[in-house]
């Protein structure tokens, strides 16, 4: 018992002094640093724990619907499923990107490229990795969940054009917007994956059709799993536009061209409204919305064909023997022949030490302006036009608005070139030869012009000098059917000049069409009188290669009354008269067929 | 065998309560760390009060006895201890990449846990009358003791359990310097100390130990991995603020950012949903406890008692401190659970035998 008696020394309490001293030590320190992390500290680690906790989810808008002037769907949204990568989420980056890459159909450099254009932004960010995943692609990914943390799947509206490669030059087409885009400090409230509107009317109705993302704040766990939704703030739908566009002929026109190249409008006369609007090579719209592969992108980028130029109003070709009627009109104006006035055609056109020869070799005979027009005899234009002058077929160029853009709602619009002395001088130094005046005077020589532009030469006539600026779009109503904006018609030109003018150049035109010996005889209708000029413009081909001829043909319906105003163009084509007047035959014959339709509209526009 | 009234007077209520406080406290914040498991708090709960209960009935066998007698016993204790230990290198079930645990008749437990008391009451009966004697300990002196601390530290490493093996060796030590040391001694003792570092580092620490270690010294060095756990916890603690975001409302660890958050990370349940205010209060509840074993060490009747006392309060002092320190990123991440609040039978029961020997000492402080 002895043994276990106490033994109670100074130095024994020392110890226990020492010993309280560390514990409370000990405390100190922890309150120290309690006191820094949760009150010196504590606002901004209560943040990182909100941001642990919610993720803001975009709820993304369906881009408002196109409808043509019948309310008949050319554009609308159709569900998706998009995968997200939320980079804090990942757990093994490596595991991840090549689960992905083994799961689908995606390279490990195309995840790792989209990854790193977000590099910026906040981990918790979900960076969009493909879009419009299979659905054997999304129950894969959903089979393998657990080994892809970060990954997640949302449903949300993507562009779709039923249509294809139809119109694809009018609608445009969405993309997701680049890196560089971003940077760009215009495009405000864009984030990557976002889509925007790249071309056509997608383009120049961004604003209106892209809506209003909405937001989900949702609380995930530790996992990147979604707990529970904890606000949702509803996406706004963009905008619908109504258009012009007469589905019907619209349809009628990209039929027709549908083993050509060239372009085609028609324009309703009387307001400018655009009924249809065709250009081929054409490419698929839908491609692009949900992200082009580098293969397609390389495809449509390097064809020679060019298909993402919309000919209708970015391309530029001589146009022809359609450019007499500028010639007339020019000429009747001034007075300087009337239209009894006669000159005679045997084939050719003696000009200083060349002949310039017309079309028809054996000759018109004597040709006065009626026949001129008809039977587009190119030796009494020669005449024309060195009566008139290049500055004078220029000044005419002008009024109408040929060395202007139309001002059409559309991206990238070229204007034309007619020619003048002042203009030779300026670009190329050197004086005007009047032998070049000649072939100016039938639309030959450095006479470039876009089949919209002689659309509204052909509106010109038609409307006896008033010009309508070219409008795709009618209308702009909301999601709810309340009407944002309506387009009026603005007017382009309002030309006078003698009444005379204007008859003689449209009793010409309806003889090209109607009068037996005219250039497009074949292309009559026998209840509608249509009124027209075929081009036959000689091509400079690609590479010195001659190709053929491009084939015009412009015109207006129907004489008494006109309301339809056509310009086609086929690249190559041949002759305007086989070539591109049976097309403009086919709009005028489904126009006035559909009428029914228009009216229609009308009713659902009143509505 | 009936208890003598005369000592059941002598327990010592303040201990026992304040200890019931701490557990009680233990199982509220159980349900809330707890409860966004899929299998909900249930289970979690029931099992920790079994344990507390088979506790209860351990210590009430403990009281019984004289520790002197108990003490005597400690080294067969301390050779089943090692058994088990090795049965559990043996035929020990893995989980979370170790083996720490064993099964009998369908209970799993953890032999090294209850190594902490038994080695306490080995070392205790060792050295009693060395420190009796007044005498500082030589190096002969504590030879035996350190073997007697290498032996199941070496095998509890092994599994790996760093967390419990450096709690036997700090607590052996700090035994050692409660008995008192030859100034030789201390030297040979610290310069053995400033050595180990190096060769744990070199040849005995694994890769993930390592990892650890770095993502203390740099959180950000394994932002995936451990150091991303680490800032989890610290941004879990920090953002309870003051008040705290109040009981079951931490988000930090119901949404599983917070490995192991009802185990050894069980503080940063209690420090997002109770704030500073509540953080301190139950360090003043872990300090009262701490400081009644020591004064129960300084009032002991006999030297026997006062090192048993005072080892079981470095027990409680070590593993508190450094839990804590774990979660609020002073201290890298070793397995160590919180006295009486983290979850696992166990744990309990280690801390519920070591409090019994403490009350033990304490009831008998003015027999013989």
């Amino acid at each position: 018992m002895e043994n276990f008696v106490k033994d109670d020394t100074t130095q024994e309490s020392r110890k226990y002094k020492w010993c309280k001293w560390l514990l409370i030590f000990t405390i100190i320190i922890l309150i120290i640093r309690l006191w820094d992390l949760q009150i010196m500290k504590g606002s901004d680690m209560r943040k990182l724990s909100e941001q642990n906790r919610i993720r803001i989810k975009k709820v993304v808008a369906p881009r408002g619907m196109i409808y043509d002037r019948a309310g008949r769907i050319m554009a609308d949204t159709r569900p998706s499923f998009n995968m997200y990568i939320t980079p804090e989420d990942i757990k093994d980056f490596n595991q991840t990107v090549d689960g992905l890459a083994k799961l689908i159909d995606i390279d490990r450099e195309d995840i790792i490229d989209k990854m790193k254009v977000a590099s910026g932004l906040p981990p918790s960010f979900p960076v969009k990795i493909k879009s419009d995943i299979s659905m054997d692609e999304v129950a894969k990914i959903e089979a393998n969940r657990i080994y892809l943390p970060g990954v997640t799947i949302q449903i949300e509206p993507k562009r779709n054009y039923p249509y294809a490669k139809m119109m694809a030059h009018m609608l445009g087409y969405v993309s997701e917007v680049s890196d560089e885009e971003l940077k760009n400090k215009s495009l405000k409230g864009y984030s990557p994956g976002d889509n925007i509107g790249r071309y056509g009317l997608e383009r120049a109705y961004e604003t209106y059709l892209r809506g209003k993302d909405g937001e989900k704040r949702v609380e995930v766990n530790a996992m990147g799993r979604e707990v529970r939704t904890l606000e949702t703030i509803e996406p706004i739908a963009g905008n619908n536009l109504y258009l012009n566009i007469n589905l019907d002929v619209q349809l009628t026109v990209e039929k027709a061209f549908e083993n050509k190249k060239g372009g085609c409008i028609a324009l309703e006369t009387k307001t400018g409204a655009v009924l249809a609007l065709v250009s081929r090579p054409s490419f698929d719209p839908n491609k692009f919305a949900s992200g082009i592969t580098k293969e397609d992108w390389k495809a449509i980028t390097t064809d020679k064909m060019h298909p993402l130029q919309n000919r209708a109003i970015q391309g530029r070709y001589p146009p022809g023997s359609t450019f007499k009627i500028v010639s007339a009109l020019k000429v009747l104006e001034e007075g300087i022949i009337n239209e009894k006035t006669g000159f005679s055609c045997r084939g050719g056109f003696p000009f200083g030490n060349r002949v310039f020869k017309c079309w028809k070799k054996g000759g018109h005979g004597g040709v006065s302006m009626h026949r001129g027009i008809v039977e587009s005899c190119d030796v009494f234009f020669y005449n024309v036009g060195l009566k008139l002058g290049v500055d004078r077929i220029h000044g005419m160029s002008e009024a109408i608005g040929l060395t202007k853009i139309t001002g059409i709602d559309l991206p990238g619009e070229k204007n034309g070139l007619v020619p003048s002395t002042a203009w030779k001088q300026k670009t190329y130094g050197q004086p005007w030869y009047e032998g070049e005046t000649v072939s100016v005077s039938i639309g030959q020589g450095a006479v470039w012009l876009t089949p919209i532009q002689l659309a509204q030469l052909s509106a010109f006539v038609a409307n006896e000098g008033v010009t309508f600026k070219p409008h795709i779009v009618n209308r702009i109503v909301s999601l709810e059917g309340k009407t944002i904006k309506t387009f009026e018609p603005v007017m382009n030109t309002n030309v006078k000049l003698k009444k005379d003018v204007f008859r003689i150049v449209k009793e010409g035109m309806r003889g090209v069409v109607n009068e037996p010996s005219g250039t497009a005889y074949g292309s009559r209708l026998p209840n509608i009188s249509i009124c027209g000029k075929t081009g036959t413009a000689q091509s400079v081909g690609e590479k010195g290669k001659n190709l053929g001829d491009h084939a015009w043909f412009i015109a207006f319906a129907p004489f008494e009354e006109p309301t339809i105003s056509i310009s086609v163009l086929v690249e190559y084509g041949g002759h305007g008269s086989s070539a591109a007047a049976p097309v403009a035959k086919s709009i005028t014959e489904t126009f006035f067929k559909e009428r029914v339709v228009i009216k229609e509209a009308r009713i659902h526009e009143n509505r | 065998m009936k208890i003598d009234k005369r000592k059941a007077s002598h327990l010592d209520w303040y201990l026992i309560i304040n200890g019931l406080i701490l557990f009680a406290i233990g199982i509220f914040n159980l349900v809330s760390a707890t409860s966004s498991f899929y299998s909900g708090s249930y289970n979690f709960i029931m099992k920790q009060l079994i344990s507390f209960s088979i506790g209860l009935i351990l210590i009430f066998i403990i009281i019984q006895y004289d520790y002197r007698i108990i003490a005597n016993h400690s080294k067969w204790f301390y050779v089943l201890a090692i058994a088990f230990i090795l049965l559990v290198l043996i035929i020990g079930m893995m989980a979370g990449g170790a083996k720490r645990w064993i099964n009998i008749f369908g209970i799993s437990f953890q032999p090294s846990e209850f190594m902490k008391p038994i080695l306490v009451l080995y070392l205790a009966n060792m050295l009693y009358e060395k420190k009796r004697e007044g005498k500082a300990l030589s190096l002969r002196d504590i030879s035996m003791p350190m073997l007697a601390t290498l032996i199941p530290f070496i095998l509890i490493v092994k599994q790996p359990d760093l967390g419990t093996g450096i709690i036997i060796v700090f607590t052996s030590l700090s035994i050692l310097w409660f008995v008192g040391l030859k100034k030789s001694t201390y030297a040979l003792l610290f310069g053995i100390g400033a050595v180990i570092p190096f060769i744990a580092w070199q040849y005995l620490m694994k890769p993930y130990q390592k990892m650890r270690v770095l993502s203390f010294i740099n959180i950000d060095a394994d932002p995936s991995g451990f150091g991303y756990h680490a800032k989890q916890a610290v941004i879990g603690v920090g953002s309870g603020k003051f008040f705290g975001k109040g009981y079951m409302a931490g988000t930090q660890h119901k949404l599983q950012f917070i490995p192991e958050h009802h185990t050894d990370f069980i503080f940063t349940v209690f420090g997002e949903e109770w704030g500073f205010l509540g953080s301190i209060i139950l360090f003043l509840l872990f300090l009262s406890f701490i400081l009644r074993c020591l004064k129960i060490a300084q009032n002991a009747h006999n030297e026997l008692g006062s090192i048993i006392a005072f080892g079981v309060a470095t027990i409680i002092y070590l593993q508190f401190a450094i839990n804590v320190m774990m979660a609020i990123h002073l201290a890298p991440v070793v397995g160590i659970p919180l006295p009486f609040i983290s979850y696992g039978g166990s744990s309990m029961l280690t801390v519920m035998i070591s409090t019994g020997l403490v009350l033990n000492v304490s009831m008998r402080r003015y027999m013989f």
